[in-house]
Protein backbone atom coordinates (compact mmCIF):
# COMPACT_ATOMS: atom_id res chain seq x y z
CA UNK A 1 0.00 0.00 0.00
CA UNK A 2 2.81 2.09 0.82
CA UNK A 3 5.25 3.63 -1.44
CA UNK A 4 8.88 3.97 -0.07
CA UNK A 5 11.39 6.61 -1.38
CA UNK A 6 14.84 6.88 -1.05
CA UNK A 7 14.90 9.72 1.50
CA UNK A 8 12.25 7.57 3.97
CA UNK A 9 9.59 9.49 3.04
CA UNK A 10 6.35 7.58 2.29
CA UNK A 11 3.37 8.25 -0.16
CA UNK A 12 -0.67 6.99 -0.25
CA UNK A 13 -1.14 4.73 -2.98
CA UNK A 14 -3.08 7.08 -5.19
CA UNK A 15 -6.35 4.78 -5.75
CA UNK A 16 -6.84 4.81 -2.02
CA UNK A 17 -5.81 8.42 -1.73
CA UNK A 18 -9.11 9.31 -4.48
CA UNK A 19 -11.46 7.02 -2.86
CA UNK A 20 -10.48 8.67 0.57
CA UNK A 21 -11.23 12.26 -0.96
CA UNK A 22 -14.48 11.09 -2.64
CA UNK A 23 -15.62 9.54 0.86
CA UNK A 24 -14.68 13.03 2.53
CA UNK A 25 -16.44 14.36 -0.04
CA UNK A 26 -19.48 12.83 0.88
CA UNK A 27 -19.11 13.58 4.83
CA UNK A 28 -19.09 16.97 3.90
CA UNK A 29 -22.08 17.23 2.38
CA UNK A 30 -23.41 14.89 4.95
CA UNK A 31 -22.20 17.30 7.81
CA UNK A 32 -22.48 20.34 6.85
CA UNK A 33 -24.59 20.40 4.06
CA UNK A 34 -22.21 22.19 1.46
CA UNK A 35 -19.14 20.91 -0.99
CA UNK A 36 -16.28 21.11 -0.62
CA UNK A 37 -14.12 24.19 -1.80
CA UNK A 38 -10.76 25.70 -1.82
CA UNK A 39 -10.84 29.25 -3.67
CA UNK A 40 -13.60 30.30 -1.94
CA UNK A 41 -12.05 30.67 1.15
CA UNK A 42 -9.05 32.69 -0.43
CA UNK A 43 -11.67 35.02 -2.15
CA UNK A 44 -13.28 35.33 1.35
CA UNK A 45 -9.99 35.65 3.19
CA UNK A 46 -8.71 38.46 0.44
CA UNK A 47 -12.44 40.52 0.68
CA UNK A 48 -12.06 40.49 4.43
CA UNK A 49 -8.67 41.51 3.80
CA UNK A 50 -9.39 44.40 1.68
CA UNK A 51 -12.80 45.23 3.64
CA UNK A 52 -9.95 46.07 6.99
CA UNK A 53 -7.90 48.27 4.88
CA UNK A 54 -10.07 49.93 2.72
CA UNK A 55 -13.29 49.64 3.85
CA UNK A 56 -14.53 52.26 0.93
CA UNK A 57 -12.88 50.80 -1.99
CA UNK A 58 -15.19 47.35 -1.22
CA UNK A 59 -18.23 49.10 -0.95
CA UNK A 60 -17.50 50.81 -4.49
CA UNK A 61 -16.38 47.81 -6.29
CA UNK A 62 -19.48 45.27 -7.49
CA UNK A 63 -17.58 42.09 -6.64
CA UNK A 64 -16.60 42.73 -3.35
CA UNK A 65 -19.33 43.77 -2.45
CA UNK A 66 -20.86 39.92 -2.56
CA UNK A 67 -18.99 38.98 -0.03
CA UNK A 68 -17.79 41.53 2.07
CA UNK A 69 -18.81 45.43 3.25
CA UNK A 70 -21.89 45.95 5.31
CA UNK A 71 -23.21 43.57 7.70
CA UNK A 72 -21.40 40.57 5.77
CA UNK A 73 -19.13 39.15 7.60
CA UNK A 74 -16.81 37.32 4.70
CA UNK A 75 -14.67 35.53 7.56
CA UNK A 76 -17.23 33.39 9.17
CA UNK A 77 -17.38 31.13 6.18
CA UNK A 78 -17.53 27.13 5.99
CA UNK A 79 -14.82 27.23 3.44
CA UNK A 80 -12.96 29.40 5.70
CA UNK A 81 -13.16 26.96 8.42
CA UNK A 82 -12.72 24.10 5.99
CA UNK A 83 -9.27 25.28 4.25
CA UNK A 84 -8.04 25.77 8.00
CA UNK A 85 -8.82 22.03 8.45
CA UNK A 86 -6.84 21.28 5.27
CA UNK A 87 -3.85 22.72 6.63
CA UNK A 88 -3.85 21.12 9.54
CA UNK A 89 -4.68 17.85 8.07
CA UNK A 90 -2.00 18.07 5.31
CA UNK A 91 0.48 18.99 8.46
CA UNK A 92 -0.68 15.86 10.44
CA UNK A 93 -0.13 13.48 6.85
CA UNK A 94 2.85 15.16 6.38
CA UNK A 95 3.98 13.99 10.11
CA UNK A 96 2.53 10.42 9.51
CA UNK A 97 4.24 10.23 6.09
CA UNK A 98 7.71 11.40 6.74
CA UNK A 99 7.52 14.12 4.68
CA UNK A 100 7.30 17.28 6.83
CA UNK A 101 10.42 19.16 5.14
CA UNK A 102 10.78 22.53 4.18
CA UNK A 103 11.76 21.94 0.70
CA UNK A 104 10.66 23.58 -3.09
CA UNK A 105 10.28 19.95 -5.25
CA UNK A 106 11.18 20.63 -8.76
CA UNK A 107 12.94 18.98 -11.35
CA UNK A 108 16.77 19.17 -11.24
CA UNK A 109 16.79 21.07 -14.53
CA UNK A 110 15.72 24.26 -13.07
CA UNK A 111 16.14 26.28 -10.10
CA UNK A 112 14.02 26.59 -7.05
CA UNK A 113 13.22 29.90 -8.21
CA UNK A 114 12.04 29.35 -11.71
CA UNK A 115 9.75 26.95 -10.09
CA UNK A 116 8.34 29.20 -7.56
CA UNK A 117 8.15 31.86 -9.72
CA UNK A 118 5.89 29.31 -12.68
CA UNK A 119 4.00 27.84 -9.57
CA UNK A 120 2.78 31.84 -8.73
CA UNK A 121 2.35 32.60 -12.19
CA UNK A 122 0.02 29.21 -12.67
CA UNK A 123 -1.70 30.19 -9.31
CA UNK A 124 -2.68 33.89 -10.32
CA UNK A 125 -4.03 32.31 -13.24
CA UNK A 126 -5.93 29.81 -11.54
CA UNK A 127 -7.11 32.10 -9.41
CA UNK A 128 -8.48 34.69 -11.57
CA UNK A 129 -9.99 31.78 -13.68
CA UNK A 130 -11.55 30.49 -10.50
CA UNK A 131 -13.71 33.88 -10.38
CA UNK A 132 -14.67 34.04 -13.64
CA UNK A 133 -15.66 30.10 -13.68
CA UNK A 134 -17.50 30.77 -9.99
CA UNK A 135 -15.38 27.81 -8.52
CA UNK A 136 -12.44 26.02 -8.78
CA UNK A 137 -11.36 22.03 -9.08
CA UNK A 138 -12.72 21.25 -5.74
CA UNK A 139 -15.94 23.74 -5.61
CA UNK A 140 -17.44 23.91 -9.01
CA UNK A 141 -15.65 20.62 -10.55
CA UNK A 142 -15.97 17.88 -7.42
CA UNK A 143 -18.78 19.07 -5.57
CA UNK A 144 -20.64 19.88 -9.40
CA UNK A 145 -19.65 16.55 -10.26
CA UNK A 146 -21.02 15.02 -7.17
CA UNK A 147 -24.31 16.54 -7.41
CA UNK A 148 -24.62 15.59 -11.40
CA UNK A 149 -24.33 19.92 -12.02
CA UNK A 150 -23.77 19.75 -16.00
CA UNK A 151 -21.48 22.60 -14.75
CA UNK A 152 -18.91 20.25 -12.92
CA UNK A 153 -18.47 18.35 -15.92
CA UNK A 154 -17.97 21.01 -18.05
CA UNK A 155 -15.31 22.61 -15.59
CA UNK A 156 -13.39 19.19 -15.21
CA UNK A 157 -12.74 18.79 -18.66
CA UNK A 158 -11.56 22.43 -19.23
CA UNK A 159 -9.70 22.29 -15.99
CA UNK A 160 -7.85 19.09 -16.87
CA UNK A 161 -8.35 19.16 -20.99
CA UNK A 162 -6.04 22.88 -20.30
CA UNK A 163 -3.98 21.18 -18.30
CA UNK A 164 -2.72 18.78 -20.45
CA UNK A 165 -2.20 20.90 -23.25
CA UNK A 166 -0.38 23.37 -21.04
CA UNK A 167 1.43 20.32 -19.48
CA UNK A 168 2.93 19.80 -22.76
CA UNK A 169 3.90 23.34 -23.58
CA UNK A 170 5.79 23.83 -20.03
CA UNK A 171 7.10 19.84 -20.19
CA UNK A 172 10.50 21.02 -20.38
CA UNK A 173 10.09 22.62 -17.00
CA UNK A 174 9.82 19.03 -15.60
CA UNK A 175 11.72 16.34 -17.90
CA UNK B 1 14.11 35.47 31.77
CA UNK B 2 11.00 36.38 29.86
CA UNK B 3 8.76 36.15 33.09
CA UNK B 4 9.92 39.22 35.08
CA UNK B 5 9.43 41.46 31.61
CA UNK B 6 5.62 39.89 31.03
CA UNK B 7 4.92 40.60 34.22
CA UNK B 8 5.94 44.03 34.37
CA UNK B 9 4.28 44.95 30.87
CA UNK B 10 1.02 42.80 32.13
CA UNK B 11 1.08 45.38 35.01
CA UNK B 12 1.61 48.29 32.79
CA UNK B 13 -1.01 47.05 30.85
CA UNK B 14 -3.46 46.61 34.01
CA UNK B 15 -2.18 50.13 35.32
CA UNK B 16 -3.43 51.61 31.58
CA UNK B 17 -6.56 49.83 31.84
CA UNK B 18 -7.16 51.91 35.21
CA UNK B 19 -9.91 54.95 35.40
CA UNK B 20 -8.17 56.37 37.86
CA UNK B 21 -4.56 55.80 37.51
CA UNK B 22 -3.47 57.81 40.55
CA UNK B 23 -5.17 56.22 42.60
CA UNK B 24 -3.96 52.52 41.78
CA UNK B 25 -1.57 52.80 45.00
CA UNK B 26 -4.78 52.93 47.37
CA UNK B 27 -5.31 49.18 45.95
CA UNK B 28 -2.46 48.54 48.30
CA UNK B 29 -3.68 50.66 51.47
CA UNK B 30 -6.43 47.27 52.11
CA UNK B 31 -6.15 43.88 52.49
CA UNK B 32 -9.58 42.18 51.47
CA UNK B 33 -9.85 38.36 51.59
CA UNK B 34 -13.05 38.27 49.73
CA UNK B 35 -12.07 40.13 46.85
CA UNK B 36 -10.29 38.76 44.13
CA UNK B 37 -8.69 42.48 42.89
CA UNK B 38 -7.21 42.72 46.62
CA UNK B 39 -5.65 38.89 46.02
CA UNK B 40 -4.67 39.60 42.96
CA UNK B 41 -2.84 42.89 43.31
CA UNK B 42 -1.04 41.76 46.25
CA UNK B 43 -0.02 38.53 44.81
CA UNK B 44 1.19 40.75 41.69
CA UNK B 45 3.36 42.75 44.35
CA UNK B 46 4.73 40.09 45.58
CA UNK B 47 5.61 37.84 42.60
CA UNK B 48 7.37 40.02 40.70
CA UNK B 49 10.35 41.10 43.00
CA UNK B 50 10.48 37.39 43.20
CA UNK B 51 10.71 36.51 39.89
CA UNK B 52 12.67 39.47 39.41
CA UNK B 53 15.38 37.64 41.90
CA UNK B 54 14.77 34.74 40.72
CA UNK B 55 16.18 35.71 36.66
CA UNK B 56 18.77 38.36 38.06
CA UNK B 57 20.29 35.11 39.91
CA UNK B 58 20.61 33.04 36.48
CA UNK B 59 21.84 36.25 34.66
CA UNK B 60 25.55 34.93 35.05
CA UNK B 61 25.09 31.47 34.26
CA UNK B 62 23.87 33.21 30.55
CA UNK B 63 26.18 36.06 30.53
CA UNK B 64 29.45 34.79 32.51
CA UNK B 65 31.26 38.06 31.92
CA UNK B 66 28.08 39.96 33.31
CA UNK B 67 29.45 41.92 36.13
CA UNK B 68 26.62 42.84 39.27
CA UNK B 69 29.40 45.69 40.40
CA UNK B 70 28.15 46.34 43.94
CA UNK B 71 29.06 43.84 46.60
CA UNK B 72 25.95 43.75 48.37
CA UNK B 73 24.26 42.55 44.90
CA UNK B 74 26.84 40.11 45.02
CA UNK B 75 26.33 39.14 48.75
CA UNK B 76 22.39 38.73 47.34
CA UNK B 77 23.17 36.92 44.30
CA UNK B 78 25.08 34.34 46.52
CA UNK B 79 22.34 34.12 48.63
CA UNK B 80 19.67 33.49 45.89
CA UNK B 81 21.61 31.00 44.57
CA UNK B 82 21.99 29.23 47.57
CA UNK B 83 18.11 29.82 48.36
CA UNK B 84 16.62 28.72 45.52
CA UNK B 85 14.47 26.38 46.86
CA UNK B 86 13.50 28.82 49.50
CA UNK B 87 12.03 31.53 46.75
CA UNK B 88 10.74 28.64 44.14
CA UNK B 89 7.83 27.63 46.77
CA UNK B 90 6.57 30.89 47.68
CA UNK B 91 6.71 31.62 43.47
CA UNK B 92 4.89 28.16 43.02
CA UNK B 93 2.19 28.60 45.43
CA UNK B 94 1.87 32.95 44.41
CA UNK B 95 1.71 31.71 41.03
CA UNK B 96 -0.91 29.13 41.60
CA UNK B 97 -3.17 32.02 42.80
CA UNK B 98 -1.81 34.57 40.09
CA UNK B 99 -3.32 31.88 37.17
CA UNK B 100 -6.72 31.68 39.04
CA UNK B 101 -7.51 34.69 40.11
CA UNK B 102 -8.30 36.14 36.76
CA UNK B 103 -10.64 33.50 36.64
CA UNK B 104 -11.93 34.40 39.99
CA UNK B 105 -12.36 38.06 39.32
CA UNK B 106 -14.87 37.29 36.21
CA UNK B 107 -16.40 34.91 37.97
CA UNK B 108 -17.12 37.39 40.47
CA UNK B 109 -19.17 39.03 38.47
CA UNK B 110 -22.46 37.99 39.45
CA UNK B 111 -24.41 40.24 36.60
CA UNK B 112 -22.77 38.14 34.13
CA UNK B 113 -24.04 34.67 33.92
CA UNK B 114 -21.08 33.49 31.59
CA UNK B 115 -18.71 34.49 34.36
CA UNK B 116 -20.55 33.59 37.10
CA UNK B 117 -19.36 30.24 37.33
CA UNK B 118 -16.81 28.48 39.65
CA UNK B 119 -15.36 26.60 37.16
CA UNK B 120 -14.12 29.54 35.71
CA UNK B 121 -10.87 29.91 37.94
CA UNK B 122 -9.54 26.78 37.66
CA UNK B 123 -10.10 26.73 34.43
CA UNK B 124 -8.20 29.79 33.71
CA UNK B 125 -5.54 28.27 35.42
CA UNK B 126 -5.48 25.05 33.84
CA UNK B 127 -5.54 27.32 30.19
CA UNK B 128 -2.65 29.23 31.74
CA UNK B 129 -0.29 26.50 32.90
CA UNK B 130 -1.04 24.96 29.40
CA UNK B 131 0.48 27.61 27.74
CA UNK B 132 3.30 28.30 30.13
CA UNK B 133 3.96 25.05 29.45
CA UNK B 134 3.85 25.59 25.59
CA UNK B 135 6.00 28.40 25.77
CA UNK B 136 8.80 25.83 27.72
CA UNK B 137 8.72 23.99 25.32
CA UNK B 138 9.25 26.93 22.53
CA UNK B 139 12.40 27.81 24.56
CA UNK B 140 13.95 24.80 25.81
CA UNK B 141 16.94 23.71 23.89
CA UNK B 142 16.99 19.90 26.16
CA UNK B 143 15.24 17.24 24.16
CA UNK B 144 14.28 16.02 28.00
CA UNK B 145 13.22 18.97 29.11
CA UNK B 146 10.65 19.31 25.92
CA UNK B 147 9.49 15.86 26.35
CA UNK B 148 8.74 15.85 30.08
CA UNK B 149 6.60 19.19 29.78
CA UNK B 150 5.00 17.77 26.08
CA UNK B 151 3.72 14.95 28.48
CA UNK B 152 2.29 17.33 31.21
CA UNK B 153 0.98 19.68 28.40
CA UNK B 154 -1.24 16.66 27.49
CA UNK B 155 -2.65 16.14 30.71
CA UNK B 156 -3.05 20.07 31.05
CA UNK B 157 -4.67 19.73 27.67
CA UNK B 158 -7.36 17.15 28.78
CA UNK B 159 -7.67 18.47 31.78
CA UNK B 160 -8.94 21.65 30.03
CA UNK B 161 -10.73 19.88 27.61
CA UNK B 162 -13.11 18.15 30.66
CA UNK B 163 -13.18 21.70 32.13
CA UNK B 164 -14.72 22.87 28.82
CA UNK B 165 -17.13 20.23 28.89
CA UNK B 166 -18.30 20.74 32.59
CA UNK B 167 -18.37 24.18 32.14
CA UNK B 168 -20.86 24.00 29.63
CA UNK B 169 -22.48 21.24 31.13
CA UNK B 170 -22.74 23.27 34.46
CA UNK B 171 -24.89 26.01 32.44
CA UNK B 172 -26.72 24.37 30.61
CA UNK B 173 -28.31 22.30 34.03
CA UNK B 174 -28.89 25.80 35.02
CA UNK B 175 -31.23 28.90 34.54
CA UNK B 176 -32.39 30.23 31.86
CA UNK B 177 -30.22 33.52 31.67
CA UNK B 178 -27.15 30.56 31.66
CA UNK B 179 -28.36 28.03 29.28
CA UNK B 180 -28.64 31.40 26.74
CA UNK B 181 -24.76 31.59 27.64
CA UNK B 182 -23.67 28.09 27.03
CA UNK B 183 -25.76 29.01 24.03
CA UNK B 184 -23.01 31.55 22.55
CA UNK B 185 -20.96 28.82 22.34
CA UNK B 186 -23.06 25.78 21.22
CA UNK B 187 -24.97 27.24 18.16
CA UNK B 188 -24.90 31.06 18.74
CA UNK B 189 -22.53 33.74 17.65
CA UNK B 190 -19.20 31.91 19.21
CA UNK B 191 -19.71 28.60 18.19
CA UNK B 192 -17.29 28.72 15.45
CA UNK B 193 -14.39 30.39 16.33
CA UNK B 194 -14.71 29.06 19.65
CA UNK B 195 -14.96 24.94 18.50
CA UNK B 196 -12.44 26.07 15.86
CA UNK B 197 -9.73 27.79 17.12
CA UNK B 198 -10.29 27.08 20.65
CA UNK B 199 -11.09 23.70 21.33
CA UNK B 200 -9.89 22.35 17.95
CA UNK B 201 -6.70 24.00 16.97
CA UNK B 202 -5.84 25.21 20.33
CA UNK B 203 -5.79 21.78 22.27
CA UNK B 204 -7.46 18.59 20.69
CA UNK B 205 -5.00 18.93 17.64
CA UNK B 206 -1.72 20.23 19.49
CA UNK B 207 -2.62 17.41 21.49
CA UNK B 208 -2.67 15.22 18.61
CA UNK B 209 1.08 16.57 18.06
CA UNK B 210 2.14 16.17 20.99
CA UNK B 211 1.56 12.60 21.28
CA UNK B 212 2.69 11.90 18.22
CA UNK B 213 5.72 13.16 19.03
CA UNK B 214 5.95 10.82 22.35
CA UNK B 215 5.18 8.36 19.86
CA UNK B 216 8.16 8.80 17.81
CA UNK B 217 6.83 10.78 14.88
CA UNK B 218 8.82 14.21 14.03
CA UNK B 219 7.13 16.72 14.83
CA UNK B 220 8.57 20.27 14.75
CA UNK B 221 8.24 21.84 18.57
CA UNK B 222 6.97 25.62 17.05
CA UNK B 223 3.63 24.33 15.81
CA UNK B 224 1.53 22.96 18.84
CA UNK B 225 3.16 25.57 20.93
CA UNK B 226 2.11 28.35 19.05
CA UNK B 227 -1.24 26.32 18.75
CA UNK B 228 -1.57 26.36 22.19
CA UNK B 229 -0.65 29.69 22.37
CA UNK B 230 -2.45 31.30 20.34
CA UNK B 231 -5.74 28.97 20.96
CA UNK B 232 -5.18 30.10 24.57
CA UNK B 233 -5.24 33.72 23.67
CA UNK B 234 -7.88 33.27 21.81
CA UNK B 235 -9.92 31.39 24.25
CA UNK B 236 -9.69 34.68 26.60
CA UNK B 237 -10.84 37.19 24.01
CA UNK B 238 -13.69 35.30 23.31
CA UNK B 239 -14.44 34.69 27.33
CA UNK B 240 -14.32 37.96 28.06
CA UNK B 241 -16.32 38.89 24.88
CA UNK B 242 -18.79 36.82 25.13
CA UNK B 243 -19.25 36.94 28.59
CA UNK B 244 -19.93 41.00 28.53
CA UNK B 245 -22.86 39.68 26.14
CA UNK B 246 -24.75 37.30 29.20
CA UNK B 247 -26.77 39.06 31.37
CA UNK B 248 -29.93 38.60 33.90
CA UNK B 249 -31.89 41.33 32.37
CA UNK B 250 -32.78 42.09 28.80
Amino acid sequence: MKKIKKDGSTYLNPYLGGFMLGVVLLLTFYISGRGLGASGAVKNTVAAAVNTVAPQHVENNAYYCQFAGGDKKPLSNWLVYEVLGVLAGAFLSGILFNRLKLKVEHSPKITSRRRLLFALAGGLLFGFGTQMARGCTSGAALSGMAVLSFGGYITMIAIFGTAFVAAWVFRKNWI
Amino acid sequence: MIVPFALMIGLFMLFLDLKHKLWFWQLYTTVRYESPMSWGAWVLMAITPLSILWAASYIRELYPKWNWKFSILKKLEKWVIANRKLIAWPMGVLGVILGIYTGILLSAFNARPLWNTSILGPLFLVSGMSTGAASIMLMSKDHKERKIIGRIDILLIVIELFFIVHLLMGFLAGSEVQISAANLFLGGKFTAPFFAFVVILGLIFPAILEAMELKGFKVPVLIPAALILIGGLIFRFLMVEAGQITRYLY
